[in-house]
């Protein structure tokens, strides 16, 4: 007879080791239950698509918002529509529509245009919005401690006549041909606390949201406006403004649900959320985010326009957009996007990746071998751009020292004229019409740009294309293809390729969109349930 | 008859030499020096292992390893086995630079510390002082005035160093200095200079040993941590902690990227560590 043998009874330690990996597999599935639950939450949201009022809406975004740059086109836009408001926005046609101004009508000369106000618009004070307002708003852009890129303009408004509180003409020293980009730009202050504003304390407007609290280099809040011109406006409750530099932290925000929305997804960060069907990707084909090379033509080597060609063919345009922008861009050898009227393929392709040219042009000026300084922003994401632009250009005998900058900084002396001899951004003001571009952008601008660059031709030719009171016409476009001339010629900037801006929305929120500054416009954002 | 009893006798070179070998050879000591060396080696020999110019971009980025790319490709396209390879020397030419430096500071002001009692407060508070900034802010501080670069990570290692060394010969000079030998060389005549160096540091340097190996991972982390933020050596020379903040973005779509420099950083650390507690095990058996 054989004994039957027991199997050893378990030890307490092996007991011990099931049970903390029998609990570490349940937190697991507990885990995943719950990111099931969400995303079929997601679904029914989707599905059911019930708007409701309320919710706190939260952005994410890369910069911190700069107070001293409200009146200018800034790496943060975001505040500019939540809190004021502009006279006329453009639709997807660069057509205007009403905004504090329900009417207007443009002088056959092109040198004033006369504006109905809305009459019942409260700024946040409580103050009534009137004509006033908008001599201030104008004169307030004319000021250049405000280093508005659209002071040109601005500055053309020689005169305010006002019929009551609610009517008002202006008239310029001449027509130009963007007046409408002025309105969809400037923001209408209040006088009372302007310099308030500017400082950040206080940002009173006539906006869906009222500033709330700042907390420099982490967030901005905003609560509903109940007095809002626009009835049954916001749906929301409020909105948070986060502020999270690293690229990875603020994909990270998104994907945790932290916050619901972002302009500042990285090009290839953006790539791997295509799939994910959390979020909601839209480009905006406007063209906002135009990526450039910026020479200052005073520095040694670059003042030679053959070196600044040979710069242009040597980059690989179309390895730039598949590594930096994720494929999230197109190339392109002008600033214009497709949308512009002063967009032509023959323009955009104009300079190829052509290394041989490019030696043979710095042969021709009579360099071998130069060494550049090149600033760059020093997120991850323009430190990869920089790195991608460095090598291209040291395989045709350009060794470039790069210099991170913060982006602050780089602001500040792009708009300073103190830019080294090559740096890298992107630009706007492209998206719009074509002359608010040369009259605007501190890149381009005739009359004073960061490059250092001048010349009669130029200046004069984009003073022919701004002092127009139209902007399609044939004889409009013959002028607009003499600037893309000139800038192909010159390369004071060297333009890589064209990004429009690129939101990525968690599903729960609609109805969110930007103007073509990139200010972000709430009005009918909600929540789903 | 009276009998005198001699103080003990100073411990000499031989002796400190086998204790710290056998210490060595214990499992911790030959795995640490393992992880060391295999890392060491690779990035020194980096040039002979690979013909790759590890800045070499090409349109192939977040490739997968192959037997042309052994660890794939980062997002730029660049070889990542010969990043990896120049990035660990890098690393171990940084270290090796700034462990000594500031050894050498820390120790200096040590034996500043023991010749007076205002000597030993000013360089007490000036430890406390360098200790009140956390590695990454002090990093911060250095790069905010002379720029990313490789001298700002060599300097912030060693100001980082100064005072664990300083305070272990420190401490180990205020035990040593009370010992019956240092007391008989100072009734024999013995200047307080001579005490000290050639009596009293020699037997307080043991715990100096630990701690360079200490330092010395600590080094690899300072550097990973500051090419991390972008506070480290320029672009685009690799360094593994460069490369670790490049992949991070990657980590969901293309984990491999990440995979290499992860290896290597932490057989660095892990290493050192090893090497560390055996030797100290060693020297307190």
């Amino acid at each position: 007879m054989t004994a039957l043998i027991r199997p050893p009874a378990p030890s307490r330690r092996a007991l011990l080791r099931a049970g903390l990996a029998g609990a570490g597999l349940l937190t697991l599935a507990a885990c995943r239950s719950a990111v099931d639950e969400v995303a079929n939450t997601s679904a029914t949201a989707e599905s059911s698509d019930t708007p409701r009022k309320g919710g706190v809406l939260s952005v994410a975004t890369g910069v911190d918002f700069t107070p001293s740059l409200l009146f200018a086109q800034s790496a943060n836009t975001l505040v500019q529509r939540l809190v004021f408001n502009t006279l006329t926005r453009y639709d997807d046609r660069l057509r205007p529509q009403p905004e504090l101004a329900t009417a207007w009508e443009v002088a056959p000369d092109g040198t004033g245009v006369t504006l109905k106000l809305r009459e019942d618009v409260l700024f946040h004070s409580g103050r009534r919005f009137t004509a006033d307002d908008v001599v201030f708003a104008v004169k307030n852009l004319q000021n250049p401690a405000r280093s508005a890129q659209l002071r040109s303009t601005a500055a053309a408004v020689t005169d305010f006549r006002k019929n009551g509180d609610f009517e008002l003409t202006l008239l310029f020293a001449h027509p130009v041909s963007n007046l409408f980009d002025l309105f969809e730009f400037m923001i209408v202050p209040d006088s009372d606390s302007v310099e308030d504003a500017v400082a950040g304390t206080r940002l009173i407007g006539t906006g869906p949201f009222t500033f709330t609290d700042r907390k420099p280099g982490s967030s901005l809040t905003f609560t509903r406006n109940d007095r809002y011109w626009n009835p049954g406006r916001p749906y929301l409750d409020g909105v948070e403004i986060r502020i999270v530099p690293q690229a990875e932290s603020l994909l990270s925000s998104l994907r945790t649900g932290q916050t619901h929305l972002s302009y500042n997804v990285r090009g290839k960060d953006v790539a791997t959320l295509r799939s994910d069907p959390q979020f909601r990707i839209k480009q905006y084909d406007t063209g906002a985010g135009a990526y450039y090379i910026g020479v200052n033509v005073t520095a040694e080597h670059v003042g030679d326009k053959r070196v600044r060609q040979a710069i242009a063919w040597a980059v690989d345009r179309e390895r730039f957009v598949q590594q930096a922008l994720g494929g999230y861009g197109s190339v392109s050898s002008v600033p214009w996007p497709k949308s512009s009227p002063a967009f032509t393929e023959a323009g955009a392709g104009h300079y190829r990746h052509d290394p041989e040219k490019a030696r043979a042009l710095l042969k021709e000026a009579g360099l071998d071998r130069i060494t550049l300084p090149f600033a760059h922003s020093n997120d991850p994401g323009a430190t990869a751009t920089a790195q991608i632009l460095q090598y291209d250009l040291q395989q045709v005998g350009i060794d470039t020292v790069l210099q991170p900058t913060d982006s602050p900084t780089m602001q500040k002396q792009l708009i300073s004229q103190s830019m080294p001899a090559l740096w890298t951004l992107s630009h706007g003001f492209a998206q719009l019409h074509p002359a608010t571009l040369a009259v605007s952008a501190y890149p381009f601008n005739e009359a004073r740009n960061s490059s250092h660059f001048t010349s009669p031709a130029y200046t004069d030719v984009v003073q022919r294309a701004w002092n127009r009171g139209d902007s399609d016409s044939p004889e409009a476009k013959a002028l607009y293809q003499q600037i893309t001339d000139v800038l192909l010629d010159e390369e004071f900037v060297i333009d890589l390729a064209i990004a429009g801006l690129v939101e990525v929305a968690g599903r729960k929120v609609q109805g969110a969109t930007l103007n073509k500054f990139g200010y972000l416009n709430l009005d009918d954002a909600r929540l789903t349930a | 008859m009276t009998s005198t009893t001699l103080p003990p006798e100073p411990r000499t070179d031989r002796t400190d030499r086998n204790r710290y070998l056998s210490a060595l050879r214990s499992w911790r000591g030959l795995t640490g020096l393992a992880l060391v060396g295999a890392a060491a080696l690779a990035g020194l020999l980096a040039p002979l292992l690979t013909g790759t110019d590890p800045n070499a971009q090409s349109a192939l980025a977040l490739a997968g390893p192959s037997a042309e790319h052994p660890f794939g490709t980062d997002d730029l396209g660049r070889d990542l086995f010969s990043r990896v390879l120049h990035g660990i020397g890098t690393d171990l030419a940084l270290i090796v630079t700034a462990v000594p430096v500031g050894a050498l500071l820390g120790c200096s002001a040590a034996l500043l510390a023991a010749t007076s009692r205002w000597a030993d407060l000013a360089v007490q508070r000036a430890f406390d002082l360098l200790l009140a900034f956390p590695g990454l802010i002090l990093a911060l501080a250095v790069t905010a005035v002379l720029g990313p670069g490789r001298w700002p990570v060599v300097i912030v290692i060693a100001l980082a160093e100064v005072p664990g060394f300083g305070r272990q010969l420190r401490a180990g000079i205020l035990v040593q200095r009370e010992r019956e030998y240092a007391l008989a060389a100072r009734v024999g005549g013995a200047s307080r200079a001579r005490v000290l160096l050639r009596h009293v540091v020699p037997n307080a340097v043991d715990p100096l040993i630990v701690q360079t190996a200490v330092a010395l991972s600590l080094g690899v982390f300072i550097e990973g941590a500051m090419s991390f933020l972008g506070l480290g050596v320029r672009p685009p020379e690799p360094t593994l902690g460069s490369i670790l903040s490049q992949s991070v973005a990657y980590l969901a779509t293309d984990p491999t990227f990440a995979a290499a420099p992860l290896a290597a950083t932490t057989a660095l650390v892990l290493g050192f560590t090893l090497i560390a507690e055996a030797l100290n095990r060693g020297i307190r058996r």
